[in-house]
């Protein structure tokens, strides 16, 4: 048994940050829980062909470790992985990190006021706090279609990309037409025989500006650490002034449609199947798709689309409800994660042997989106409502860590056993979050993977990012049951 | 007891079949006498556009949904109705009536029709294609289906109907219910959105839908369907109609429903006045200004499998 101050679970760019920040406070006996062998959480497992971020490079990285080498705007995910693997030996985090260590459960004990932590290979962590830094988007999903055990070809999920199949020549489909999706797909092209892309609904995509740094430019980041970082700034407000159209239903929505809707038109040469690419739900109430490869891509020779429901998968290929079997070597499945709305990754067992995932069941809620009522000392990254449909994630995150950090160090300080959130202010708290929610545009009557079969949002902030940090900038010990 | 659309929803996932779960090399082919075979094609050819135009109109009726259930239940009807087109196309080749990858080509009347939808149709208002559809449907299954399995002998063609009349009897039961759900809204809201019927396009949509529909009628009578059989069929939508106080309180079902007993009645003054001679002016148009079929159009294909 490993005792320390704080476990941190998942050593991806939550859990280092997380990390590097408590040392920043001088505390340094923590660890950190990392499954895999390697650090880099979804960057690392997510390595599909054309897997690239959707923010600006500059804006997303850590605040306080800018990177003045990155090629291009949107860099791709060997790139991000290589910089968090910098940012791990810059601060000195190895040694820090347990790897192989998959966390099983978690469980609270009361009377030492600690949580443990028990892993696949039969170890047991101990500590007084947690954090969860196990990412919204750490497993892969497989959708829920018939058959699906019966298809004989290669499967491949676009979260653990097989890179030892080799699709040149190949008859490929694509189930899904997501963020992976229209990442994957333009590189499937110039490679496969065949691609087939099954639609079941269509996003909106919006044109991605990418473009590589000219030399002088990245010199000028090294020389002038200043200026990336009021570069940083402006593409900070430039994302912020997004949420106008994105989170709330407004004239500037309709706006963003237009210019997503000319995108279309100029890429587009087919009518119908521009009427089948056009989404019927408001810009914002699911993920925006940045891409301007992706409609060019779905009008190769080689490709088509596909928007008949997939009646079943059969032994060798798909069968759509038009009644015609799709005969392919390969399914690729772009069918994202499960986001733990009404769940946890694994058992968490709090006070009194309450058991979070059976007061999560009709949808996630937490105070701030960092602590729950009855788990004391846990602390959640990437929490219930703490998803940015606008801007980078690494804000949100850094603001949450600082939080938790704050909260950590008083709980040394003041040496307690105990820091419990109270329940009625968490109550309210999600009282007036769901009212700001009930005005967005994600609860604006489209399905998406931010809501609940019954409509309930447990995955995304409502506001602006700067409001998110206010919320979070002053941590006030009255909100907690605090114990010495 | 209210109808359970999701209940449906999940039926038309369980009931899906495609075109690989039928032997089309099965014995039978032989049974088409070479007298049948001109007429055949010529019936099997309408029937397979009138199915890819019906499964256009669910396409768009899908994007007027009254809710997601629905919603999902008309992309099945849509994909269904291509099914049953291309399930008709792999007939007329097992018939010998296509010459490899062939698809027949739609009449005038069709292809004005097509243009129309693909133009208009997603503008369309609710209640009137959600009146229109059953009342084909009904047309479709009592009558054309009913006449071709007393012509053709072939089993194999019975077999292929079987599912088709499966999957049909679910789109009548949804189409019913919907025009139910529809009827029940304020009249206020009904009679508005029945008063954008009024706009050129959808006035010009539905002035060819009268040719379209007199002339299959016509083509059909004239291959020695009874008329008695379509005045059956037209009155089962009527009588489906009937029976839902909210479905009579729709414009566009009284409206359907009068030009529905109209079109069966050959001796009533719509069909000299109206109705011939827009046949006789539609099938002067020449081919070129039917303008280019759309893609959803040309998507019909008789191969079970696609590589």
């Amino acid at each position: 048994m490993t005792t320390g101050t704080v476990l941190i679970i998942g050593a991806g760019f939550a859990g280092l940050g997380t990390a590097i920040r408590l040392r920043q406070a001088g505390i340094d006996d923590f660890v950190v829980l990392e499954r895999a062998s390697d650090v880099g959480g979804t960057w690392r497992d997510n390595t599909y062909p054309g897997a690239a971020c959707d923010v600006p490079s500059p804006l997303y990285s850590l605040s306080y470790a800018p990177n003045p080498g990155w090629s291009r705007a949107y860099s791709g995910g060997a790139e991000i992985l290589d910089y968090i693997r910098s940012v791990v030996a810059e601060f000195d985090l190895r040694p820090h990190i347990r790897f192989g260590a998959n966390v099983t459960g978690l469980s609270f004990e009361e009377g030492s006021g600690t949580w443990t932590a028990r892993t696949e290979d039969g170890r047991r962590f101990t500590a007084r706090a947690v954090v969860l830094a196990s990412g919204p988007l750490a497993n892969a999903s497989l959708p829920d279609i018939p058959g699906i055990e019966s298809y004989t070809g290669h499967k491949i999920h676009s979260a653990r990309w097989d890179h030892d199949y080799d699709m040149t020549g190949k008859r490929i489909a694509v189930i899904g037409t997501g963020a992976s999706a229209v990442q994957i797909i333009p590189r499937l092209v110039e490679q496969a025989r065949t691609v087939r892309v099954f639609q079941r609904t269509p996003g909106w995509v919006m044109p991605r500006l990418d473009h590589g740094y000219p030399g002088w430019l990245t010199k000028l980041f090294r020389r002038r650490p200043a200026v990336q970082h009021a570069y940083r700034a402006a593409l900070f407000w430039a994302h912020e002034v997004m949420a106008l159209g994105l989170v709330w239903n407004s004239p500037f929505t309709t706006a963003l449609q237009a210019v997503a809707r000319a995108h279309l038109r100029l890429t587009v040469r087919d009518s119908w199947l521009r009427r089948q690419l056009t989404p019927d739900f408001r810009i914002g109430c699911k993920r925006v798709l940045m891409t301007s490869d992706y409609y060019p891509a779905l009008q190769r020779e080689n490709c088509k689309l596909i928007t008949w429901p997939i009646a079943t998968l059969a032994p060798n290929g798909i069968r759509t409800a038009d009644g015609i079997e799709h005969e392919v070597d390969c399914i690729v499945f772009a069918t994202g994660f499960e986001v733990h709305k009404t769940s946890t990754p694994y058992p968490i067992t709090g006070r009194g042997g309450r058991v979070l995932a059976e007061e999560w069941s009709t949808g996630a809620r937490a105070y701030k989106s960092v602590s729950v009522a009855g788990y004391p000392n846990l602390f959640l990254t990437f929490g219930p409502n703490s998803g940015p449909g606008h801007n980078s994630v690494l804000v949100y995150n850094e603001s949450q860590v600082d939080y938790i950090v704050r909260a950590i160090t008083l709980l040394r300080d003041r040496n307690l056993r105990t820091m419990d959130v109270r329940a009625d202010i968490q109550d309210a708290f999600n009282a007036e979050l769901h009212r700001k929610l009930a005005r967005t545009t994600w609860n604006s009557g489209c399905r998406s993977w931010y809501l609940t079969e019954e409509g309930f949002n447990a995955a995304m902030y409502p506001g602006f990012a700067v409001q998110y940090a206010r919320e979070l900038a002053a941590f006030d010990a009255d909100d907690y049951h605090l114990s010495g | 007891m209210a109808f359970d659309f999701e209940d449906m929803l999940r039926t038309v996932k369980d009931k899906q079949w495609a075109l690989v779960d039928i032997d089309w090399d099965a014995p039978g082919a032989d049974l088409i006498t070479e007298e049948q075979r001109p007429k055949l094609k010529q019936f099997m050819t309408d029937l397979v556009w009138i199915e890819n135009i019906g499964a256009r109109g669910f396409a768009a009726l899908a994007r007027k949904a009254p809710n997601e259930t629905v919603k999902e239940i008309y992309t099945y009807f849509h994909a269904e109705e291509q099914k049953h087109a291309n399930a008709e196309l792999a007939l007329m080749r097992r018939w010998g009536m296509l010459e490899g990858d062939q698809v027949p080509e739609p009449n005038v009347n069709v292809r004005l029709a097509i243009q129309m939808l693909d133009r208009y149709a997603d503008g369309a208002p609710l209640s009137g294609l959600a009146t229109l559809i059953p009342m084909l449907e009904c047309a479709l299954d009592g009558a054309l289906v009913k006449f071709l399995l007393d012509e053709v002998a072939d089993p194999l063609c019975h077999e292929v109907f079987k599912h088709i009349n499966s999957d049909e009897s679910r789109h009548i039961a949804v189409d019913f219910q919907v025009l139910d759900l529809v009827g029940a809204g304020p009249l206020r809201r009904l009679l508005i959105e029945s008063a954008s019927i009024l706009k050129p396009q959808i006035l010009l949509g539905l002035l060819l839908y009268v040719p379209l529909l007199n002339k299959m009628r016509d083509n059909i009578v004239a291959m020695g369907l009874s008329e008695r059989k379509l005045h059956n069929a037209v009155k089962r939508f009527v009588t489906n109609g009937q029976r839902s106080a909210n479905t009579r309180r729709i414009p566009a079902y009284q409206l359907f429903k009068r030009q529905a007993a109209m079109v069966v009645d050959r001796t009533h003054p719509y069909h000299r006045y109206l109705a011939d001679p827009l046949v006789r002016l539609t099938s002067r148009i020449p081919a070129r200004l039917t303008g280019k079929t759309p893609s959803w159009a040309r998507e019909l294909t008789h191969e079970p499998v696609a590589e």
